[in-house]
């Protein structure tokens, strides 16, 4: 028995400037039998909007860029009006699996409350810095919150309405991925992580917006000196 | 005088910045005032001035009270400095999350209003 013919899941998709690959993602999804799709376009320059909105689904927009931690957050709110029960929440470059979103679910619906996709670092494709960038990520996240996650930068993640309601995003930028395991910390959230597929393309490796080993430097300074 | 290599490299990138700050100023150049040339000139002209010569700062230690404990005059001021900077960056990051906030409220106010 599949999870999405029993209750109300939805695909969250925080986008910028992600116009070339947008629609493809999108279509990707559906072909996996996802009706409920929310982007979040996240004040994109290109024509990610325009894009997304020709396949129909909830489109959001945010009319400046204010990063991936804020177009989740609205995403969140978004499902939580919606009556969502579950929502897994993809990149939208097209790195992930639609596939995954499935096994993501399947272990969900078996108690837990958060389940982290992780990536296989040790896979060749995967660029090295990416490795260290998450590292680093990790090492923080430990740190500060004192909980070992073995993909701290995942976007890959599903929750449940409970993760929902007792999850708060502060931080805007990518701080808001580690951000989230404190508050599986603070709320006692059950969790999990499985592994998940990601799939490095040409696009994907020469986008401007990427996050970089600096930023995730950068990212880990604000989580220390703000948080 | 004993000139070394370190003051000479401070008193030409001294003598440069106010170069280009006064030409700026007399282009008209945008944002350009007189107090910012004065600034740049009282600025970059006591860096100079204090590499040249640093046996004056002394004295005017010495004529100021503190005597030879100016270093520890000058490490409360880098304090001071990043205290203030601090505080500067703590505004700055409400200010963004204010920011943040107005956005998303708009952005979910048209998803109620379509809904």
């Amino acid at each position: 028995m599949k999870p999405k013919k029993k209750i109300k899941i939805y695909i969250l998709i925080p986008a910028y400037n992600e116009g070339p690959v947008i629609a493809s993602v999108i279509q990707d999804v559906q072909k996996e039998g996802w009706k409920n799709i929310i982007i979040v376009d996240d004040g994109s320059t290109d024509s990610t909007y325009d894009e997304a909105k020709k396949t129909g689904v909830i489109v959001l927009r945010h009319s400046l860029n204010r990063g991936k931690g804020a177009a989740v957050k609205t995403g969140f709110e978004a499902a939580k009006k919606l009556h969502a029960e579950s929502i897994v929440t993809i990149d939208a470059d097209g790195q992930h699996n639609p596939k995954d979103i499935m096994r993501l679910l399947e272990v969900l619906h078996k108690g837990n409350d958060v389940v982290l996709g992780v990536r296989n670092f040790d896979e060749k494709h995967i660029p090295r810095l990416k490795v260290l960038g998450n590292y680093i990520g990790n090492f923080f996240t430990w740190m500060l919150y004192g909980v070992w996650v073995t993909d701290s930068q995942s976007g890959i993640r599903a929750y449940n309405r409970k993760a929902l309601n007792s999850i708060t995003i502060y931080n805007d930028r990518y701080e808001f991925e580690t951000e989230i395991v404190r508050e599986i910390s603070r709320n006692n959230l059950i969790w999990r992580e499985i592994p998940i597929t990601v799939r490095y393309t040409s696009y994907d490796q020469n986008k401007r917006n990427k996050q970089s080993l600096m930023s995730a430097i950068k990212t880990m300074l604000r989580l220390v000196m703000f948080d | 005088m004993n000139l070394t290599v370190l003051p000479i490299a401070f008193s030409v990138l001294a003598v440069l910045v106010i170069i280009s700050r006064i030409v700026r100023f007399i282009r008209k150049e945008q944002g350009q005032t007189l107090f910012k040339l004065l600034t740049t000139i009282g600025v970059w002209g006591s860096i100079s001035y204090i590499s040249l010569f640093p046996n004056h700062i002394r004295f005017v230690s010495r004529q100021l009270g503190f005597g030879e404990n100016l270093n520890t005059f000058i490490f409360f001021g880098f304090v001071a400095i990043f205290v203030i900077l601090f505080r500067f960056l703590a505004i700055f990051e409400n200010n963004e999350r204010l920011l943040t906030e107005i956005i998303r409220k708009q952005a979910l106010k048209g998803f109620i209003n379509r809904s």
